[in-house]
């Protein structure tokens, strides 16, 4: 599976109570990662998961590459065994760029579903601010926009494949010790 | 009031070196001691703007990364703008990124392909690859009888020279070669750069962020500060091996570090302890299975040093760690801010599947989200941070771990001290910056105590 660009002109949105599911889904998860529940978070991923980050470069419009290539520098290109590894790493109390704790928020907004035409599986953006603060008055803030697949499997959704496009082209903090 | 026949002077200037004797001496090697405010004092930093950033060589790029003519990437020498940019004839050029009609910066972009020049956004000049005006919007200048286009371009870097893929450059047209710069530290960089014929190459992309610390907290962190490994990568060890960082005495006798002019390594002999934190068995496999190659190619001990707990740093800015393959520049930007550049350099011939590996290692290790770097950059901001205090800066920090671990009867080449867990490489490192406060010319520079001592080089494959 591969996020690809959806043409824009036919999407089918999907139905409104799928729609509210997929929110209530984004919601929660918010929630689970500003309360640092990682364990949690995990249970939420497909064990086929791609989550990528690229990193963002500067290029002319004409620049065929486009801001960011597949294979190249990236912040995350994980499996489901790498982010179990990120969160091996909160767990312990020698994280110290997490103890003391870092105070986070995560917002998410413009929340899209569209059909893929393979049954129950779902495109869907949305874009996030995401807020750290810690210490004293050590503040980092982010900007992006998500780009998924989401599985769904009777009641249950799970997240496929999430491609992270951050605005930043060089990243104005000096970590990431969080998810989108 | 203006003479008609006076022409503006754009031959390019290239500031001398002066000397800070007082600066110099707020580094005290016989007591071990560095004064704070090295850390985060303007006028300091601007003297090393000048003096070091000024003369010394700087990384600028991998070859990889322009192939062809016309390809160039944008970075920095200090605070300085630079392109990088392959010539027609396959050379490379560096020019400040900077119109010399207003100043405004020529390229806005990170990187291009085939670019047949760059343009100004301000009023169009256009300047060739090789930094010559080319021409100048409308027929204004044409009939400007003041106007001399020949004499006009972008300023050159002074020099600027590859090793093995790796590209240099110096604003001192003075500088002495690349080699000489390096002088024997060659023998250790090439455990990177020449373990295998193919060469090497850096992974697509770069990634860049910002540390709020002093450009000179990450350099020594990276020339010998293995120290650190256990206490603030603790975490990040338990998450990817299940257990701390095995620095232990078993493998002190198999550690040292070696020092030429300020650039130096701390390495293992353990063949891959830092390969082992990527988390890719498959990966220790690989240069475990070239061992005997490297071995043939480059002698026991390089060979034990590819994949080791091992971190580099080249005199002034440029670092990395070999055994997991991460490249970096700190840019400073100010006595207190860095914008750090990462990429992953791979042989060429490594199959295509170990590439990848070593580019996700990269990213789960060494890069801002990774399990390790995540609790460097805390510490290095707080180190330049707590010295603001006008009281703290009055205090000297200590750098007195191993005093008496000189090895002077190693044939290593270098300044080489028993055991990787002391703070020697740290202290030659320092020494290096004050003799660049200290001395105006390259000759006092390249015979300063920091020059390597007299021994011939080991044979390569002995
Ligand atoms: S500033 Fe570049 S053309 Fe005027
Ligand atoms: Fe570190």
């Amino acid at each position: 599976m591969t996020v690809q660009t959806v043409p824009m002109l036919d999407e089918t949105p999907v139905g409104d109570a799928l729609l509210r599911r997929i929110e209530r889904f984004y919601y929660r998860e918010a929630r689970l990662l500003d309360r640092e529940a990682y364990a949690d978070w995990l249970t939420l991923l497909d064990p086929g998961i791609r989550y990528w980050m690229p990193a963002m470069e500067t290029r002319k419009r004409g620049d065929q590459r486009g801001p960011w290539t597949d294979g190249e520098m990236s912040y995350f290109d994980d499996d489901f065994a790498m982010l179990k590894v990120r969160v091996a790493r909160y767990e312990q109390p020698s994280a110290w760029a997490d103890n003391p704790a870092t105070r986070h928020l995560h917002i998410v907004t413009n929340i899209e579903a569209i059909e893929t035409g393979t049954p129950g599986l779902v495109r869907a953006f949305s874009c996030f601010e995401n807020v750290r603060n810690r210490n004293e008055k050590d503040q980092d803030v982010i900007h992006g926009r998500r780009e998924d697949l989401l599985k769904l499997d009777g009641d249950r959704i799970t997240l496929a494949e999430r491609r992270i496009l951050i605005v930043q082209n060089i990243l104005l903090s000096k970590n990431l010790n969080t998810f989108f | 009031m203006c003479d008609a026949k006076a022409r503006p002077d754009m031959r390019p200037v290239y500031p001398k070196a002066g000397s800070y004797p007082d600066f110099a001496d707020l580094v005290d090697d016989s007591r071990a001691q560095v004064d704070r405010r090295v850390f985060i004092d303007r006028a300091i930093y601007e003297a090393e703007l000048r003096q070091i950033f000024g003369r010394a060589w700087l990384f600028l790029a991998h070859e990889s990364q322009i192939p062809n003519p016309g390809d160039f990437v944008r970075t920095y020498m200090g605070e300085d703008d630079v392109i990088v940019v392959r010539q027609r004839n396959g050379r490379i050029g560096a020019y400040l990124n900077s119109c010399p009609h207003r100043g405004n910066r020529v390229c806005m972009v990170d990187s291009g392909k085939k670019a047949r020049g760059f343009i100004c956004n301000y009023h169009g000049w256009s300047f060739g690859i090789d930094g010559r005006l080319n021409g100048t919007d409308g027929k204004v200048y044409d009939k400007d009888p003041g106007f001399e286009k020949s004499a006009i371009g972008l300023t050159p870097v002074a020099q600027v020279a590859s090793y093995k893929g790796l590209v240099f450059g110096t604003f001192d047209p003075e500088a002495p070669s690349l080699e000489d710069y390096f002088g024997p530290f060659t023998w250790y960089l090439d455990v990177m750069l020449d373990n295998d014929e193919g060469g090497t190459e850096f992974i697509g992309g770069c990634v860049k962020s910002t540390v709020e610390c002093n450009w000179k907290f990450p350099a020594e962190n990276f020339v010998g500060d293995i120290l650190h490994a256990f206490w603030t990568h603790q975490s990040g060890a338990e998450a990817i091996l299940g257990g701390a960082v095995d620095l232990g005495s078993r493998y002190d006798e198999r550690a040292f570090q070696a020092s030429v002019y300020g650039h130096g390594i701390e390495t293992n002999l353990d063949k891959v302890g830092n390969t082992r934190t990527l988390g890719f068995p498959e990966l220790n496999d690989y240069v475990l299975g070239r061992y005997e190659a490297v071995k043939a190619r480059l002698g026991e001990v390089r060979a034990r040093m590819v994949g080791a707990v091992s971190s580099c740093t080249v005199f002034p800015n440029f670092s990395f760690l070999p055994g997991q393959a991460t490249f970096r520049v700190w840019h400073p930007k100010g006595p207190d801010r860095i914008d750090l550049y990462t990429w992953t350099l791979v042989n060429k011939n490594m199959p295509e599947r170990i590439k990848e590996l070593y580019r996700k290692g990269t990213m789960i290790t060494f890069s801002p989200g990774g399990v390790f770097e995540m609790d460097d950059g805390e510490n290095w901001e707080y180190c330049t941070k707590a010295n603001q205090g006008w009281v703290t800066r009055h205090q000297k920090l200590h750098y007195g771990l191993g005093q008496d671990s000189a090895w002077s009867e190693s044939d290593l080449p270098g300044h080489i001290h028993r055991g990787s867990l002391n703070d020697a490489n740290q202290r030659q490192f320092y020494k290096r910056w004050a003799e660049f406060m200290r001395f105006d010319s390259w000759g006092d520079l390249q015979r300063a105590e920091t020059a390597p001592p007299a021994k011939p080089l080991p044979q390569a494959a002995e």
